[in-house]
């Protein structure tokens, strides 16, 4: 660190800007050479090639597999590992900026339990401090939720933590929404005593009540639509045979009005492509009897979801698997309960999978997101196969948030998000030395190293 | 029935209570393995925090001390042998900064001035975040008042022997500490109230003018002590306040001065302060802008107990940056990665190995952060936080490489004896039952 004098990382930083502006490093193809990629999809690869052109990784393979383009600029990454962005699968960036600071916050609307209007996509700062001390650690792209304090708080959005603005960073807007029935959602809080609900019956009493509201709301647009669909074909067909008969009064009498449509309503709207199994509900709870209550209701009204948390499950692990759907789990460092052994969380994660769920980690925080990674070695030594620990940052996430077409492996055709660093991803002694996002080379500059190269005696 | 001769009856009546009670002592001994006086855990790399690693290492331990460390050591047959397979044995770790087992009773927050509470009257041993930290190979922790007030109260050391019963987990002979604070938390807790304090002067003078009353008292008791030394027979005594005895102790050097602080500023203040009185600061705790004054702070002998990466979640923590506790160790600064957390405890490991990435920590500079440095925020240096002769055995034995994601605690042991064994079933502790 003290090496890295301030000429040369103002230096470093001319080079970048060069590149971003001249587009050379969007044009010119660039080749990982020699490093070891953890391609996560086909093994690992000792000493191969990465080549990325456009934006894109167009060629993976060992060296003398890989035929690199004249013009490419090759650089040298032997003895470093080359893994592919890592992928949060539940923050609060871009919502937060300092914690305590009520003013820098857009977490949650308090105001109601049912709030499935909300729209991360409304609040997302692209230009927080929080997003390059993050993207150092090559965590390329997030999950952004609103904080879990609702049952229905709003909808997720998928970002990449890159771009000018929250245009170029939002990559699919309403991407899921979180249900969470954690029991705790409001009960009893602060002045909340005597308001309904304050109990997990009042929470799903409330919640099936807002799908019933929903799908009536809809039924009665699908009517609308139908009479409108009747009144047009009506007047169609009495423009197309005029009754030569009647007589003008009459004609005029029996014309039917055109029917009006219901109020539009934005809260049950954007309820519609979750009831009608459009989109991905998650589906959050820690205790069995909370899971199961929560799953009763998703499979009432069939809903298609993934489940989060579940950190007390353990006595319904069965029932989980047997659900077949993926899980987001943890933080597994949440506490275990007192009666629970120490390491009853940290588990998880192996117990899962070696049930065959699939699983996908997540950092639920903002400023702790660059951390993730460690979460899932944690979970390695805690008996979850390596590979699994980090497909669950990676093609796991992937898979879950459908856009396993662009990201989550190192694969030819997919979205050049790569990452390069000294060794092991999943250990915290690692560094990150270069991060990629759309093929092009992320300064490795954040507030954070500002100050540190401004203090540290340079 | 003691008091007359026992009837034929009533010896056999005896002898049959004295057998039964020798069965039950002997199921009791069972239940809890007992002591081990003569302990030898070898074929271990002996990650000693002051001179390096032993590989194929061995550690002796008689009467809970550590008595011989290297290669080869001396001990007698008849010691139970601990064979780490190869395993990696640290000491045991030290958390400089912990709220844990004392119910919730963390602030007095009825004044910004308590330096006479004292925690050992909320301590609450039975609490299981102290097993929680015990598996994470947390053996020493330093619990301490809350930051509401400017001077809190005064702290305890414990072992983290899980199951020992309260007395036999307070550490002996630790040195006094009393927690100072600073900056947002009493400014927040009484300018919410519309207090004094409620901003940063607030916060100084509040500090500063309970320090002059101590001086104050000190002053009239040495007065009356002179007129009693004197032979007046006439003086009175002055009242007794607990709350100026506990400022006197500090002003006297009785008392480790802990002092919660964010900014830089704020610890250049604490400095001159402790200056302008008389007293010694030994930390920082938090200390999270330490990099922006760290020759400062390595001139006045201050310590810090910081966080590794924690930041952003307050004002004054947006300038903290992960590099902090290398560069100010780097300018000669005592640092230890403490937790402020029941989470971080159980993986102080991991925090510490953070500090090899961010900065360039050697090994031992890293395990000293959780384990000798932390022992010297507390003043236990010279009986805890390295693998030496004349320690007390408090040591881990680690499943994977401690300094990373994969270390996990195999087997804890706290004055020789083991505490945490992963291998057993349910809870993992030889010493405990559920309800003692």
């Amino acid at each position: 660190m003290p090496r890295n004098s301030f000429y040369s990382q103002v230096l470093w930083l001319v080079c970048v800007a060069l590149f971003v502006c001249t587009g050379a490093a969007q044009e010119k193809p660039v080749a990982l050479r020699g490093g070891k990629l953890l391609t996560v999809s086909h093994g690992t690869i000792e000493k191969g090639v990465l080549l990325i052109e456009n934006g894109k990784i167009t060629a993976v393979g060992t060296a003398d597999s890989v035929k690199i383009p004249k013009d490419a600029r090759v650089i040298d990454v032997s003895g470093m590992t080359v893994y592919p962005g890592l992928i949060d699968s539940e923050t609060a960036l871009g919502l937060t900026e300092i914690s305590a600071e009520q003013m820098t916050n857009d977490l949650v609307e308090p105001s109601d339990e049912i709030m499935p209007h909300m729209h991360v996509y409304d609040a997302y700062h692209a230009e927080s401090e929080l997003i390059p001390v993050t993207r150092l650690n090559g965590i390329t792209n997030a999950i952004v939720a609103p904080a879990s304090r609702d049952t229905l708080p709003g909808q997720d959005s998928f970002v990449q933590l890159a771009g000018k603005s929250s245009e170029d960073a939002l990559l699919i807007r309403d991407i899921a929404m979180p249900l969470n029935f954690s029991g705790q959602q409001r009960r009893g809080e602060r002045g909340d005593r005597g308001k309904f609900p304050s109990t997990r019956m009042g929470l799903a009493a409330q919640l099936r009540q807002a799908f019933l509201d929903a799908q009536d709301y809809a039924q009665h647009w699908a009517d609308y639509e139908k009479k409108k669909a009747d009144y047009e074909k009506d007047k169609n067909d009495t423009a197309a045979k005029p009754d030569s008969s009647a007589q003008p009064e009459d004609k005029e009498k029996g014309k039917k009005q055109p029917p009006s449509p219901p109020k539009r309503d934005l809260k049950l709207e954007a309820l519609l492509p979750y009831l009608q199994g459009k989109k991905l509900v998650v589906l959050a709870a820690d205790e069995a009897n909370d899971l199961q209550t929560a799953v009763g209701l998703a499979h009432e009204f069939k809903l298609k979801f993934v489940l989060n948390h579940i950190s007390h499950a353990q006595s319904v692990l069965d029932y989980v698997a047997s659900l077949k759907v993926p899980v987001i789990v943890g933080p597994i460092y949440e506490d275990p309960k007192p009666e629970e052994r120490y390491d009853a969380v940290y588990s998880l994660p192996a117990q899962l999978s070696k049930r065959g769920v699939k699983i996908a980690f997540a950092s639920y925080d903002a400023h702790n997101s660059r951390n993730l990674p460690y979460q899932a070695g944690f979970a390695v030594a805690f008996g979850l196969p390596y590979d699994e620990a980090l497909k669950a940052i990676t093609l796991n996430a992937a898979e879950i948030w459908g856009v396993d077409d662009k990201l989550g492996s190192l694969d030819a055709g997919k979205t050049a998000n790569v990452v390069v660093a000294t060794g092991d991803p999943l250990d915290m002694r690692t560094d990150v030395k270069q991060v990629f996002i759309e093929g092009k080379e992320i300064p490795m500059t954040s507030r954070q190293t500002r100050l540190r190269d401004q203090y540290s005696g340079q | 029935m003691f008091l007359r001769f026992p009837s034929k009856r009533q010896e056999t009546a005896i002898a049959c209570f004295v057998f039964v009670t020798l069965l039950a002592v002997a199921a009791a001994a069972q239940d809890a393995p007992a002591t081990h006086h003569d302990v030898l855990i070898k074929n271990a790399v002996v990650m000693t925090a002051t001179h390096g690693n032993i590989p194929n290492g061995s550690v002796y331990i008689k009467d809970g001390k550590i008595a011989a460390v290297g290669k080869d050591v001396n001990a007698p047959a008849s010691a139970t042998v601990i064979d780490a397979g190869g395993k990696y044995l640290t000491p045991g770790i030290i958390d400089s900064h912990s709220h844990i087992a004392l119910d919730g009773d963390v602030n007095e927050a009825t004044n910004p001035i308590t330096p006479h509470m004292m925690m050992i009257d909320a301590f609450d041993y039975q609490d299981k975040e102290i097993y929680h930290g015990l598996a994470g190979g947390v053996t020493t922790s330093l619990l301490l008042h809350g930051s509401a007030n400017m001077i809190g109260g005064q702290a305890i050391v414990i072992k983290h022997k899980y199951g020992a019963g309260r007395d036999a987990m307070l550490f002996p002979g630790a040195p006094r500490s009393i927690k100072f604070a600073s900056g947002e938390n009493p400014k927040r807790v009484y300018g919410s109230r519309d207090q004094l304090p409620s901003t940063r002067m607030g916060n100084f003078e509040v500090q500063r003018e309970a320090l002059v009353q101590a001086q104050d008292y000190m002053r009239e008791w040495d007065a009356y002590n002179a007129k009693v030394k004197s032979g007046d027979k006439d003086a009175t005594p002055p009242k007794h306040d607990l709350k100026l005895e506990a400022l006197a102790d500090v002003l006297r050097g009785k008392l480790m001065v802990q002092i919660h602080c964010y900014r830089a500023d704020e610890m250049l203040t604490e400095i001159a302060m402790a200056k302008e009185f008389g007293y010694k600061l030994r930390a920082f705790h938090h200390a999270l802008e330490a990099y922006k004054v760290a020759d400062q702070l390595a001139a006045a002998g201050v310590g810090i107990a910081t966080f590794s990466d924690w930041w952003g979640f307050k004002q004054e923590a947006w300038d903290a940056i992960p590099w902090n506790a290398v560069i100010a160790m780097r300018k000669g600064v005592h640092v230890a990665i403490k937790s402020d957390s029941e989470d971080f405890a159980r993986r102080l490991n991991q925090e510490a190995a953070k500090t090899m990435r961010y900065g360039g920590a050697t090994e031992q500079e890293a395990l000293q952060m959780i384990t000798l440095n932390a022992a010297w925020i507390i003043g236990v240096e010279d009986r805890v936080g390295s693998i030496d002769v004349g320690k007390d055995a408090d040591l881990v034995i680690w499943d994977g490489y401690p300094l990373s994601s994969y270390g996990v605690p195999n087997r804890v042991l706290i004055d020789g004896d083991v505490y945490f064994d992963r291998s057993l079933p349910g809870f993992g502790m030889p010493r405990y039952k559920e309800g003692m």
